[in-house]
C-alpha cells in the first residue's frame, strides 16, 4: 500500500482512540438480526455509517480512498469497536483481503472503478478460493478459465464462500494453465456476480448461521479488464495476501476473544453473588491463562506489523497459538453451562446458553479456516525448525 | 501495553556465553547427578557477580530491576544450571533493607553460601503435608518438609504466620532449637533438607506489614521459575530438533515423518508462546501493585508448570529409548521440570487462585 507523505502528521494512538471512543458512544450502533438476509443488510449500512464517518480503510493510503494511519490506528479501532459492543463491518473480505490485492495489483480502472464502492460498503465482495478438492491444497484448484476474445468463459465450483449469495463481486482463483506446475497455473479474477450462469447454494453451518455458500460457474464471461495482474500470477497475488492480512486477522481475533472473555466474567459475578463456584472458577483461572498468552504473543506480532516484516513463518505460531487460545476459553465458558447448554434460551452462571453455545462451535472452525492446524505445523517444521521435507 | 521489550536481556546473554563456555557439556552432565549442590560453581558465581545483580549499588550490587532477572533464569534453565540462583539472587535484592540485622544476605551475594527460604507457602494444596511456621512473642516454631538448600545455608529466611499475617523472620542454622535434615532430592538441580524449629528465637524479622512482602517474594519467586521453566522446555526442544533430524529409521531422518514433524512443531509453538508470555509478564511487573503482580506471577508460572512439563515429555519421547535413560540431556529436563512445576504451585493449584481473584474483582 502507498505510503503517505512524511509531512503529513500522523494523529497518536492516543488521540485516536479518545476520538474513537467519543464517536462510538454518540454512534446508533445496529442490533444484528438474526436472519442471515437482515443481518447482511444491517451490517452494510453499518458498514456505510462506518465509512462515512471516516472509519473504514483506516490504514489505507488516501490515495485508494482510505484514512492514510498505519495498522496500529486500525487495530486501535477494531478493539474499540469490540469494546463498544459494535459490529464489524460487513465486507471484511474486500477490506482485508481482495482490496488490498486490487490496491497493489490492480490496473488504474480496477482501483477506481472498484475500490471507493468496496470501502463504502456498496460492493460486498466474496472469496472464491476453496473447492471441494482443493481445500488445504489449494494450489489443486481446478476451475477454468479459458480466453475467449476479450473475455475469458470461466466454468466450476467453488465452496465456503462466505455471504456468496448476497455478494456483489467475487475474487476468484481460476485456473489458466494446465501444463505447468499447479501453482503456476492459476489466474486472478474480480467476477461481476450478477454475471449470467453463476449460481449460488448457501449451506447450514453447525452454528446455524448460513453465511456459507458454494457457487457453480456455468461458463460465465468475465471480461479480460477483469483480470488482476498477468495471466498466471493469480497465486502469487493471492498468498501475498493471504499472508500479509494474517496478522491483522489474528489482532482482531485477539480483541474479540478478550472482549468476550470480558463479558463472561461480568455474567458470572452477577450471578455468583457471595457463592463459592470451584467449577467456574477454575474455568476462569484457565481461559485468563490462555488469554495472556495470546496477549503476550500478539506483542509480538504487532511489533511485527509495526516493523513491516511482512508475510513470515511466525504468523503459523500465532495462528497455531490463537486457535488453541480460542478453543480453550470458548470451550471453558461453554462447559459452565452444563446441561442448560441444550436448551439455547436458559441461562446458566447467568451466561446465556445459546450465545456461549455459538461462540464455542464457532471457536472449532478455527483450526480449520485459514490455514489448518496441520498445515501450520508443517509450515513450522520445515521452515522455522529446518526439519526435513516428507 | 508494555513496551515489546525483553528487560535485561543482555544480563541473560552474558549467563548464557559463560555457562555455554564454562559449564555445559561434561561439567554439567557431573553436577546434575552430584545432588543438586556444589560449592565450588556456587562460589564462582558470586565471583562473577551474578547474585548481586538486582541488588541495590549502595550495597554493592547492580541495581537492576527484578525483572532484569528473568532473563538470566531462562537462561539458567536453558543450560540445566544447578544450585541456589533463586535463593541468591533473589532473597539479597528483596530483603535488602535489613542486611544490617541479616548479614548472611550480603555474604550470599560475596560467596555462594546460600540463604535458604523457609517457606510453608510452596503450595496451597495440602499445606498439612508441608508443615507450617508460626511466630509468637518473637519465637518460632513449625516444621517445613521441603526447603531448598537449608543444608548448605548460613541463614534462615523463615516465612512464619502471625496474627498481623504472614512476616519474614531471619534465623541463625546453628541456634539450639533449629533442627535441619537433608533429605533425598529428585530434583537434580537442587538439594533440599526439613526444617524443624522448636521455639527458637528470630534473631531479627522484617516488620509486619500484612504480608506484602511475603507476597512479593513469592511473586517474584514464580516469575523466575516460570522464566526457568521455559529456558528448560527451550533446551528440551533444541536437543529434540538436532535429535529427530540426525535420526535415522527407514532410511531417513524421523524428522521428516509427519507424525514426529508434527509434534516438535507444537513443542516450538508452545515453548515460543511461554518465552512470550514470560517477556510479557516481566515488562508489566515493573510497575505492577502487589494485588496485580500476583496475578501476573500466577498467571506465568500456571502456564509454564503446564507448558514446560508438555514440551519435555513430547522430547522424551521424540527421543525414543533414549529419552528415558540420563545419558540424555532430555531425561534430566524432564526431572527438572517436574520439580518447578508445582513448587510454588502447578496450573491447577494456581488457575484456582486466578478464577477467585477474577471473579472477586469489581
Amino acid at each position: 500500500m502507498t505510503v503517505q507523505p512524511p509531512s503529513a502528521p500522523t494523529e497518536s494512538l492516543d488521540a485516536f482512540r479518545t476520538r474513537a471512543r467519543a464517536w462510538l458512544a454518540a454512534a446508533d450502533i445496529p442490533e444484528v438480526p438474526r436472519d442471515i438476509d437482515s443481518r447482511f443488510a444491517t451490517l452494510r449500512q453499518w458498514q456505510k455509517t462506518l465509512f462515512e464517518a471516516g472509519w473504514v480503510g483506516i490504514a489505507w493510503s488516501k490515495q485508494a480512498g482510505g484514512q492514510g494511519l498505519s495498522h496500529l490506528h486500525h487495530l486501535v479501532f477494531v478493539g474499540e469497536l469490540a469494546r463498544a459492543g459494535a459490529p464489524q463491518p460487513i465486507g471484511l473480505i474486500g477490506l482485508e483481503v481482495v482490496g488490498p490485492s486490487i490496491d497493489r495489483y490492480g490496473t488504474d480502472w480496477q482501483r477506481h472503478e472498484l475500490l471507493p464502492r468496496l470501502l463504502s460498503g456498496d460492493d460486498i465482495w466474496c472469496q472464491g478460493f476453496s473447492e471441494p478438492n482443493a481445500g488445504s491444497d489449494l494450489a489443486s484448484l481446478r476451475t477454468r478459465a479459458v480466453a475467449d476474445g476479450d473475455e475469458f468463459l470461466v466454468s466450476g465450483q467453488k465452496i465456503w464462500t462466505s455471504w456468496a449469495h448476497l455478494s456483489h463481486w467475487c475474487a476468484l482463483l481460476v485456473r489458466t494453465d494446465t501444463s505447468v506446475r499447479k501453482q503456476a497455473g492459476i489466474s486472478y479474477l474480480l467476477v461481476d456476480m450478477t454475471s449470467p450462469g453463476i449460481t449460488t447454494r448457501p449451506i447450514t453451518q453447525m452454528t446455524g448461521d448460513r453465511e456459507f455458500c458454494e457457487v457453480f460457474f456455468d461458463d460465465v464471461r468475465v471480461p479480460r479488464a477483469n483480470l488482476l495482474g498477468g495471466v498466471n500470477e493469480g497465486w502469487a497475488i493471492a498468498t501475498h495476501t493471504l499472508g500479509s492480512e494474517r496478522a491483522g486477522a489474528t489482532l482482531r481475533r485477539r480483541v474479540e476473544c478478550e472482549v468476550a472473555l470480558d463479558e463472561a466474567l461480568d455474567h458470572l459475578r452477577a450471578a455468583r453473588g457471595s457463592s463459592s463456584d470451584d467449577r467456574a472458577t477454575a474455568a476462569v483461572g484457565r481461559a485468563h491463562v490462555a488469554m495472556r498468552v495470546l496477549d503476550a504473543q500478539t506483542r509480538q506480532t504487532t511489533a511485527r506489523l509495526v516493523a513491516d516484516t511482512g508475510p513470515t513463518p511466525m504468523d503459523s505460531v500465532d495462528k497455531l497459538l490463537l486457535t488453541d487460545v480460542e478453543q480453550i476459553v470458548f470451550a471453558e465458558i461453554a462447559a459452565l453451562l452444563g446441561p442448560l447448554r441444550a436448551v439455547p434460551g436458559a441461562r446458566a452462571r447467568g451466561l446465556l446458553s445459546q450465545r456461549w453455545a455459538y461462540e464455542h462451535l464457532y471457536s472449532r472452525a478455527a483450526s480449520i479456516y485459514g490455514g489448518s492446524s496441520q498445515i501450520q505445523r508443517t509450515i513450522i517444521a520445515e521452515r522455522l525448525m529446518g526439519l526435513p521435507r516428507g | 501495553m508494555a513496551e515489546p521489550i525483553d528487560v535485561g536481556a543482555e544480563y541473560g546473554s552474558a549467563v548464557d556465553d559463560y555457562l555455554t563456555r564454562a559449564y555445559d557439556g561434561d561439567r554439567c552432565r557431573a553436577l546434575l547427578s552430584a545432588g543438586g549442590w556444589d560449592a565450588g560453581l556456587a562460589a564462582e558465581l558470586a565471583e562473577l557477580g551474578w547474585h548481586g545483580l538486582a541488588v541495590p549499588e549502595r550495597h554493592g550490587g547492580l541495581g537492576a530491576p527484578l525483572s532484569s532477572l528473568g532473563p538470566v533464569f531462562t537462561a539458567l534453565g536453558r543450560h540445566l544450571a544447578v544450585g541456589p540462583m533463586l535463593e541468591n539472587t533473589l532473597l539479597p535484592a528483596v530483603l535488602h533493607p535489613h542486611w544490617t540485622i541479616a548479614p548472611a544476605l550480603a555474604a550470599a551475594v560475596e560467596t555462594g553460601v546460600p540463604v535458604a527460604l523457609v517457606d510453608p507457602g510452596i503450595t496451597d494444596d495440602r499445606t498439612a503435608d508441608v508443615g507450617a511456621m508460626t511466630l509468637h512473642d518473637q519465637r518460632l516454631s513449625g516444621a517445613v518438609e521441603a526447603v531448598r538448600f537449608a543444608g548448605q545455608a548460613s541463614l534462615l529466611a523463615v516465612v512464619a504466620a502471625t496474627e498481623a499475617g504472614e512476616v519474614v523472620c531471619f534465623v541463625d542454622p546453628t541456634t539450639p532449637g533449629v533442627r535441619i535434615d537433608s533429605v533425598d532430592s529428585a530434583d537434580p538441580a537442587t538439594a533440599f533438607a526439613r526444617v524443624a524449629l522448636d521455639d527458637v528465637r528470630a534473631d531479627g524479622a522484617a516488620p509486619a506489614d500484612g504480608g506484602e512482602l511475603v507476597a512479593r517474594i513469592r511473586s517474584w519467586a514464580r516469575l523466575l521459575i516460570a522464566c526457568e521453566l521455559s529456558g528448560v522446555a527451550d533446551h528440551a526442544l533444541d536437543r529434540t530438533v538436532t535429535y529427530i533430524g540426525q535420526r535415522e529409521q527407514f532410511g531417513q531422518p524421523i524428522g521428516s515423518f509427519q507424525a514426529v514433524k508434527h509434534i516438535a512443531a507444537d513443542m516450538y509453538a508452545q515453548a515460543t508462546g511461554l518465552r512470550n508470555l514470560c517477556t510479557a509478564s516481566l515488562a508489566d511487573a515493573t510497575d505492577a501493585s502487589t494485588a496485580d503482580l500476583a496475578v501476573l506471577a500466577w498467571t506465568a508460572k500456571a502456564h509454564a508448570a503446564e507448558v514446560a512439563v508438555r514440551v519435555c515429555e513430547d522430547a522424551v519421547q521424540l527421543h525414543g529409548g533414549m529419552g528415558f535413560t540420563t545419558e540424555s540431556d532430555v531425561s534430566a529436563c524432564y526431572l527438572r521440570t517436574l520439580a518447578l512445576r508445582s513448587w510454588y504451585g502447578d496450573a491447577t493449584e494456581l488457575q484456582l487462585r486466578i478464577g477467585a481473584a477474577l471473579l472477586d474483582r469489581v
